[in-house]
């Protein structure tokens, strides 16, 4: 029970509460490239989920049965970017053989994911945070992904409504793109303390 | 002494981490291996071939999102062999060839023709058109011009045209027969479907550069240059047929002849001209050209 306990409030603050893109302001480049449209988005947000699954899995698994017990911390970046760089290669090869439309349709930005840095960032924070059993190193970098696909989907869904939008001449484009991820990040904030 | 083994222990350290490195590496590199054989995908190498001789253009015009998607396309079904329209003939020949298939003689390259020759002179308005400066908007309206068949002059074409090859001229579109490539986006742009894809099989063709169905004094009362329908130009050549008080031009009989060049002079309204790379300036219509003899 504690366990379960431990893991479900681990789960909803990687989402809700240390969102990853709202709170840490990571991997904001396909936060705005790929949220123009919504399913395109909901795509990148389960790429990206599988992606940090399997890597975040793996890196700790190569940092506490590998780099730890050898006291070889510095190591830890150079290994994670490998890890991540093979699984993206492997996401990639696999949707190129099952599902090419999906893969025709991330077209760049599925090697992309590669410096994407908030799985990186994941990576490192499940070191920063203490995680101490795989389990919950596997359901955090889960919830990050999760997170991830969440703010991008939110963000497209407002992308596609803003469209149809009398947006103000000088903000078209970017920049209002940039406003509503501001405020969006504000309006997260709000779950700050909520356990 | 110390200060050795300090040194000898830095290196241990180095070398340590440069083996798990280059461990975690070979494991990577041999999942990966692996993988890349169990999930290999073959390519059809016809496919890059077919894209080298395509135009590289990307116009859209076999409606495949560009070169490399009709390239796809064009193996997978060979009847969409034609579609390319900038390459023409030639692409098209390469293409068979390197599908291992035989083409008959495709026809000439087609070009558009817009049938309309009126600028803002020539038209009349009922009220000034005041709103989105888009053809397919004006059209919407009854009253945008007078001319309910004629050229809006807003640039729908203008804008679909990726070459740089269409602009609006003193309010009527016009071709610039040197630098368009026969893609037919300005066709499907125009809301009135002035736009047509003519096979030039001449350098310049004569054609009836006007749409109007309106009777002869209705298109009079509207247009100083539209086709009444009189049927002058069927009398004297055959290539010209009149229906719904419009002259259309069949341009499987066209030739340059003195037959045809006779019907175009006698057109009362000028409405029969030449248009292509070297095409003479329309004719002026009998009746203005006698008001300014009067003048």
């Amino acid at each position: 029970m504690d366990l379960l306990y431990v893991l479900l409030t681990g789960f909803i603050s990687v989402v809700l509460i240390n969102n990853l893109v709202f709170t840490k302001f990571l991997g904001i480049c396909p936060y705005i490239g790929v949220s123009g449209r919504i399913d395109m988005a909901f795509g990148m947000g389960l790429a990206v989920t599988f992606v940090m699954t399997l890597s975040g899995t793996l890196t700790w698994m190569i940092d506490h049965w590998l780099l730890m017990p050898l006291n070889l911390e510095v190591a830890r970046y150079v290994a994670f970017i490998m890890v991540i760089a093979a699984a993206v290669q492997l996401v990639e090869m696999y949707l190129k053989k099952f599902f090419p439309p999906l893969y025709e349709s991330f077209g760049i930005f599925l090697p992309l994911i590669t410096t994407n840095c908030a799985i990186l960032g994941l990576c490192l924070f499940l070191v920063v945070w203490g995680t101490s059993t795989l389990i919950e190193a596997v359901v955090l970098s889960f919830g990050g992904g999760i997170g991830f696909t969440i703010a991008i989907c939110i963000m497209a869904g407002i992308r596609e409504n803003m469209q149809m939008v009398d947006v103000p001449e000088s903000l078209r484009g970017a920049p209002i793109t940039l406003i509503t991820a501001g405020l969006l990040a504000l309006a997260f904030m709000g779950f700050a303390g909520i356990i | 002494m110390i200060m050795l083994t300090g040194v000898l222990g830095a290196i241990s350290g180095v070398w340590l981490a440069g083996l798990i490195m280059l461990g975690l590496g070979l494991v990577f590199a041999i999942v990966l291996l692996v993988a890349s054989e169990k999930l290999k995908v073959p390519v059809d190498p016809r496919i890059t071939q077919v894209y080298e001789v395509l135009p590289h253009l990307d116009c859209g015009a076999c409606g495949y999102p560009g070169c490399s998607g009709y390239a796809k396309a064009v193996i997978a079904n060979p009847e969409l062999l034609g579609q390319c329209a900038p390459g023409g003939a030639d692409a098209a020949s390469r293409i068979a060839a390197i599908l291992n298939l035989r083409i008959s003689a495709s026809g000439p390259a087609k070009r558009p023709i817009v049938h309309c020759r009126a600028h803002t002179a020539d038209r009349t308005y009922f009220a000034q058109y005041q709103g989105i400066p888009s053809c397919t908007a004006a059209n919407a309206l009854a009253n945008a011009q007078a001319c309910k068949f004629g050229c809006l002059g807003f640039g729908d074409c203008v804008r679909a045209c990726k070459f740089d090859a269409l602009h609006v001229i003193d309010g009527l579109s016009t071709v610039d027969y040197t630098k368009c490539t026969g893609c037919g986006a300005c066709s499907k742009a125009c809301p009135r479907n002035l736009i047509e894809m003519v096979p030039f099989s001449y350098e310049n063709m004569m054609t009836v550069a006007c749409r109007s169905r309106e009777n002869g004094k209705s298109t009079r009362a509207f247009c100083q240059v539209g086709c009444i329908g009189c049927g002058l130009c069927a009398k004297q050549s055959e290539a010209f047929t009149v229906a719904d008080n419009l002259a259309r031009m069949d341009y499987a009989k066209y030739a340059p002849c003195g037959e045809n060049e006779a019907a175009m002079n006698k057109c009362p309204t000028g409405v029969i001209v030449c248009r292509g790379k070297t095409a003479p300036p329309p004719r002026e219509p009998k009746a203005k050209s006698a008001e300014a003899a009067k003048g």
